[in-house]
């Protein structure tokens, strides 16, 4: 692989260097947070809490009378007796984002129920858990025994197993989107443009082997697009939290999200053999191209697939395992979400990265023959 | 030595026939000017010899050894410079050469020796910190023929070297080739300029619709077609291969 690691480093450099391709890499992903805190405020209220005529502080196993007890953000809060089972009323449409469930039907062992979304939910979070204190202390007042209060268990109901919903269903679309595109974008400039530009050649006619002036121009592409993928992401997210601190609203359902740091090198990993393959798809494309548009538009069906691919993952249905070997794009969509809502089997994963391995090979040594081909070298 | 024998290039993509037969001889310490008109298969066989295109049959052999596409010991020998070939200009001279001179696997040392000497002779030592893009059309060849000849090539292939350029740009690079020549160097020119083929070159070869007319020192090219000068020798090959062509082609299609 000799040469390998000069040419990449040319082609980064070059990048670098190249004010138009930056504009991609850093400008866009900025546009971005600014459209996502923009859409966010003026997207309609449609959030749970905003649905909620009042807060409810809702008591499960304990007889207490329908009462208010204040208001906050023009709405009042009440206490109200619960008589559904908590897991049942939790998924109904009675309970709110914004409301707090006590399940009282054992005294030893209070749980309070609540969805860590706002500030709402944690000033009635906290009002709950007073009032569940000073009842339990009065209780054995009245029984003039002297014990020390209990802790109360808390369970935010968001983190159970939906906290990573949203961003799962979100994070396919979001990571292929910028990462097709700028892959589109870089692949066509390093090859069809530097054909355009008479650059290729000089590099052509060096004792360069093939492979590695291939492999060369595959990574260079490959490590700015993830690059400038994670820009992307990131800013999306901090939009996101940007919002959330301002206590705007959630402007994706982010809050509350849980991720490990094996999830996140998973996720790294794949989202490492996706931006690969399409890089070699888009070397392979480019090469045959005259210059940079001419590349982009042959480009375009492949980037257009793989969006689609992504879009479609969002409809993905239940907790149906990865079964579509066949359509890689769509796949990886299904592995990214598995592994954050914490789904992801071994098998499915292992056959996943491997069909990504064996199609990125075939396109590379379909680059590899092309390269020899007259069309690409006159 | 470069031979070249029954040279045929004949592309897929349109059976467009570019190099018909060719076959030519040129040695080592001299200059061998490759005319022919438009379109007669120049710059193909140029092409074929600087290893960016297979040839459909015939051989190349570089001091006897046959030319493969992929031979980098070849490659590492030869510096293949055409209007259509630029460098990256984002990059300073300096920086190109640290590129170019890195692929050919040049150390430090060498690359910064070369460079100091070829900058020294192209005047590109005031603007090695400048960006390649800002430079002049002169200036950017002059870039291109130093990086091109960094790695001390021992042939040297030019498609039309001083198309475009100033008098004195021009006179630059020729005074450079002659010096080149002088150290033992083959070099190949394809141009239109047939007083610079006077002037300059050893031998001439002539290509007139893909195929190899006439190959020979300069002097032999009038005397062989009992004309006074290269340019009357020059139309008289082409108006009779030509009109020979013609003739095959029809009765080809017959």
């Amino acid at each position: 692989m000799k040469g390998m690691g000069k040419i990449f480093l040319h082609e980064m450099k070059k990048i670098g260097k190249e004010k138009s391709l930056l504009f991609g890499f850093l400008v866009l992903p900025v546009i971005t947070l600014l459209f996502t805190v923009g859409v966010t405020l003026l997207q309609p209220n449609t959030t749970k809490n905003d649905e909620a005529e009042a807060y409810v502080m809702y008591f499960y196993g304990m007889d207490v009378e329908t009462l208010n007890v204040g208001m906050m953000d023009e709405k009042e809060i009440w206490i109200v007796s619960c008589e559904e089972e908590p897991e049942e009323f939790i998924d109904s449409s009675d309970f709110h984002h914004c409301d707090v469930l006590v399940d009282y039907s054992d005294i030893f062992n209070v749980k309070i129920y609540y969805y860590e979304s706002d500030a709402v939910s944690s000033y009635l979070r906290m009002s709950a858990e007073s009032f569940v204190r000073q009842s339990y202390e009065s209780i054995y007042k009245d029984m003039k025994k002297n014990v020390s209060f209990r802790e109360v268990e808390m369970e935010d109901i968001k983190k159970k197993d939906t906290s990573n919903l949203m961003i799962a269903m979100l994070l396919p679309y979001m990571l292929i989107l910028p990462l097709t595109a700028n892959i589109s974008n870089f692949a066509a400039d390093t090859v069809a443009g530097d054909k355009a530009r008479g650059t290729f050649y000089q590099v052509m006619l060096s004792p360069v082997p093939p492979l590695s002036l291939i492999m060369g121009k595959i990574l260079s592409v490959s490590v700015i697009s993830l690059l400038s993928s994670a820009v992307y992401i990131t800013l999306d997210v901090l939009g996101s939290r940007i919002c959330e601190a301002l206590h705007i609203k959630d402007a994706f359902g982010f809050s509350g999200v849980t991720v490990t740091v094996p999830q996140v090198l998973l996720i790294l990993l794949y989202a490492v053999l996706l931006c690969y393959l399409f890089s070699n798809l888009g070397v392979l494309i480019s090469l045959f191209c005259k210059d940079q548009n001419q590349a982009q538009v042959a480009q375009l069906p492949v980037t257009l697939m793989c969006t689609l691919a992504s879009m479609l993952s969002m409809f993905r249905l239940g907790i149906s395992p990865s079964s579509h070997y066949l359509i890689p794009v769509y796949n990886i969509c299904l592995i990214f979400q598995d592994l954050l809502n914490a789904r992801a089997k071994m098998d499915n994963m292992l056959l996943v990265a491997l069909s990504l391995v064996i199609l990125a090979a075939a396109v590379l040594v379909t680059t590899l023959l092309s390269y020899r081909n007259e069309r690409v070298r006159a | 030595m470069i031979e070249i024998k029954n040279l045929k290039k004949t592309f897929r993509k349109n059976k467009v026939e570019a190099v018909r037969d060719v076959s030519l001889t040129i040695n080592d310490g001299e200059i061998f000017a490759l005319l022919g008109p438009n379109g007669a298969g120049k710059t193909t066989t140029m092409r074929m010899l600087s290893t960016l295109l297979s040839p459909t049959s015939g051989t190349i052999c570089f001091d006897g050894r046959e030319l493969d596409m992929e031979d980098v010991a070849v490659r590492r020998r030869i510096a293949f410079l055409t209007n259509e070939i630029r460098l990256d200009g984002q990059f300073t001279p300096d920086e190109l050469a640290a590129y170019y001179g890195g692929l050919y696997e040049m150390t430090p040392e060498a690359i910064k020796e070369n460079r100091d000497k070829l900058f020294d002779y192209f005047g590109i030592t005031e603007f090695r910190g400048r960006r390649y893009d800002t430079f002049s059309t002169g200036m950017k060849q002059k870039t291109s023929l130093a990086i091109c000849l960094l790695h001390d090539p021992d042939t040297i292939i030019f498609d039309e070297p001083t198309n475009g350029l100033d008098i004195l740009t021009q006179h630059l690079i020729e005074s450079y080739l002659l010096k080149l020549k002088e150290e033992g160097k083959c070099i190949i020119l394809s141009t239109h300029i047939l007083d610079l083929v006077s002037r300059m070159a050893d031998r001439v070869g002539i290509i007139v619709d893909g195929r190899s007319v006439f190959c020979g020192t300069v002097p032999e090219l009038p005397e062989s077609q009992g004309v006074a000068t290269v340019e009357e020798a020059f139309i008289k090959l082409y108006k009779e291969n030509h009109e020979e062509k013609a003739i095959l082609d029809k009765k080809e299609r017959r």
